[in-house]
């Protein structure tokens, strides 16, 4: 038997949801995402100005994949429409984003539901915030939320505490 | 003779596929399913039936010669239903105990579907004309009925019942070819009297029986505002035999002062739908929601019947659309009811699977079964195999994909809303108002203000009084029922 992390009742392997009070039994139901000290965090802050050049300098190139790579080491594929949302499955408020950060330790790490999203444009792929409680940190610098920045070979990704590497090929 | 498996399922082909539609599907499913290309077990069986079923397609002997054994066998080699079912999880924990195993399912028109034409209907309007009905009620009803007369053509036919504590026939049961004389009787009815449904189901079944066809579309819809006094019982044993003569039922009750659990009832178990409406200037927009969709009904009297093999039971069966209602049974059998060409039917089952052996097992034999009047065809049968694989190192707690998810999150609050009921009948007051709390706080992280206070308010009302609001009984009641309808954000 499971036991409801909110109220205790018992379930049989296997249920999704706690039939006495609601609650999603694999995480415990809505978990906030809580802010971490300002001292977890990198203090530098990225240039918005890189945003819009880019934007500009976008062109079309032959197709490019994007992986990227969590502490966990597992490959993440980008669907093929090019665009997703990295964040935190909530089901009970029916967030499901396309990369979910909670098994590489998303609600420890601060990762919001709804944290950053990355797509593409023309051959160019941007990482956008989307004012996420802890911040996208881009190569140890924090993205003003909602301006795209250009995603690059290699760059370092930071979700909260969650850092994740990417590869452009 | 053992049934054939249906080959253009396990290939996920139209019964019209081309040569090359088959091989393209066959390659394609054998390189997903192939027990080298995935690390998960479970796929060899999958493995094992694509190859059968590309052995006898892949063949234009073979394959024209399973088309004819199919169609003397009764089953149309033309897709009828499209047939879906998702499970909660591919693999399944080999545990001591008994685990749950979530199944949501779909079903839609077949491709073949013609949308262009609507069969005809048989409707009987039976209408409440109590005292209580008099002012606004009556008049908008009076106004509804007629529109609904306008937008009948001459292939309809149409019925008009009145009653309060008698029935008479506004109009008898015809082919609507005097539109404006039925418009007149419907103008001439008053409100008098008290409310005895089961006296207006009896006419107005007596009148659709009149020109009721095997392939037609027959439906009663009743509009009440009230209580019915002591006849309850008699009116469910009604709507059973309606059902038996493929009549569906469907109820809307006006204002506050009706009975949800009977008019709920009526329609469920005769494959109608119930409406609550609030105010009297929704009759009209309901009555025309219904008519359309009813004009749309493409599959009638569908049945999902569920073969367990030992050890596996539902424990409980939820249809979603077009709100989220209790699947009435029939022993293994669940009553679907009718299908619309334009919205497919959706459910959730809840399996209680019992300890298996590690490899794999069939836990059901699914069969889906249903009539298509336009096309004059009874008993059409799909089957499908619920066939899982047992692994001893399956990590117990995987994610569902994210449909079987949301869907169940909403059942979850619709469960915790009958749970309160049943408190409170039970007396249990304290209990009742716990889970009326306690359900408010899961419509808030949902971001359903609105039905959130709703239900604050009753908990609140019931610590105080120990009684609930009939209104509020009923916005909860049919806010919840309607949650899937309302738009995610994440879709």
């Amino acid at each position: 038997m499971i036991e409801c992390p909110s109220c205790g009742h018992q379930h049989r392997p296997g249920t999704l949801f706690c039939s006495e009070c609601g609650v999603y039994l694999l995480t415990g139901g809505p978990l906030r995402t809580e802010p971490l000290p300002e001292s977890d965090l990198p203090s530098s802050r990225a240039d918005p100005w890189e945003s819009g050049e880019a934007l500009a300098q976008a062109e079309a190139q032959a197709e490019s994949t994007i992986v990227i790579v969590p502490p966990s080491g597992r490959q993440l594929t980008l669907p093929a429409e090019g665009e997703a949302v990295l964040g935190r499955l909530d089901a009970t408020r029916g967030v499901f984003p396309n990369i979910d950060l909670t098994p590489e330790g998303g609600l420890e790490g601060g990762v919001s539901r709804r944290h950053a999203r990355i797509h593409r444009q023309k051959s160019q792929y941007f990482i956008e915030d989307l004012g996420s409680a802890n911040g996208t940190f881009l190569n140890g610098q924090r993205l003003t939320p909602y301006l795209p920045h250009p995603l690059h070979d290699s760059d370092e990704l930071q979700l909260g505490r969650v850092r994740i590497r990417v590869n452009v090929k | 003779m053992r049934d054939e498996p249906d080959y253009y399922a396990t290939l996920k082909v139209l019964p019209d596929a081309t040569a090359d539609e088959i091989k393209h599907a066959y390659r394609q499913l054998a390189r997903q399913a192939h027990p080298d290309a995935r690390a998960e077990a479970g796929t060899s069986l999958l493995f094992r039936q694509i190859q059968e079923a590309y052995e006898v397609l892949g063949d234009p002997a073979k394959r024209a010669a399973y088309d004819r054994r199919q169609a003397d066998a009764g089953r149309s080699p033309q897709a009828v239903f499209q047939w879906r079912m998702q499970p909660s999880r591919a693999t399944l924990p080999v545990l001591p105990d008994e685990q749950v195993l979530y199944v949501l399912f779909d079903i839609a028109a077949g491709q073949a579907s013609n949308r262009s034409s609507r069969i005809p209907l048989n409707v009987c309007l039976v209408l409440d004309r109590s005292t209580s009905m008099q002012g606004a009620r009556l008049d908008q009803t009076k106004a509804a009925a007629q529109r609904m007369i306008d937008s009948l053509t001459g292939d309809d036919t149409l019925g008009i019942v009145s009653f309060s504590d008698k029935a008479e026939v506004v109009w008898p049961s015809q082919l609507l070819t005097d539109p404006i004389k039925a418009r007149a009787r419907v103008s001439a009815i008053q409100a008098s009297g008290g409310t005895e449904i089961l006296q207006g189901l009896n006419t107005g079944l007596q009148e659709l029986d009149k020109n009721r066809q095997k392939y037609s579309i027959n439906h009663l819809i009743l509009l009440t505002d009230g209580q019915t006094y002591g006849d309850e019982e008699k009116c469910l044993v009604v709507a059973v035999e309606a059902k038996r003569r493929h009549i569906g039922i469907s109820t809307m009750g006006i204002g506050e002062d009706w009975n949800d659990t009977l008019l709920d009832a009526l329609a469920s178990r005769s494959g109608g739908v119930s409406q609550y409406i609030a105010s009297t200037g929704e009759i009209q927009h309901f009555l025309r929601e219904r008519l359309q969709g009813l004009g749309a009904v493409y599959g009638d009297n569908l049945r999902l019947t569920l073969k367990m093999t030992n050890g596996v039971r539902i424990r409980n069966a939820f249809k979603l659309s077009p709100y989220i209602q209790r699947i009435e049974r029939d022993g293994e059998t669940l009553i679907l009811g009718p299908l619309q060409s334009d919205t497919p039917i959706s459910g959730m089952l809840e399996l209680v699977v019992g300890p298996h052996t590690a490899g794999d097992h069939r836990l059901a034999q699914a069969e889906l079964s249903g009539d298509v009047p336009a096309r004059q065809m009874a008993d059409a049968v799909l089957r499908q195999d619920l066939t899982f694989t047992f692994e001893p190192d399956a990590n117990a707690n995987t994610t569902a994909p994210p449909s079987v998810l949301s869907a169940l999150a909403k059942i979850t609050i619709f469960q915790m809303q009958e749970g309160a009921w049943q408190a409170l009948e039970k007396g249990d007051v304290a209990n009742a108002t716990h889970r009326l709390e306690t359900m408010a706080t899961r419509l808030l992280d949902m971001g359903e203000h609105q039905l959130a206070r709703a239900a604050l308010l009753e908990a609140g009302r019931l610590a105080r009084s120990g009684n609930l609001s009939p209104a509020g009984r009923k916005a909860i009641k049919y806010g919840t029922r309607s949650l899937l309808l309302a738009p995610t954000k994440d879709k």
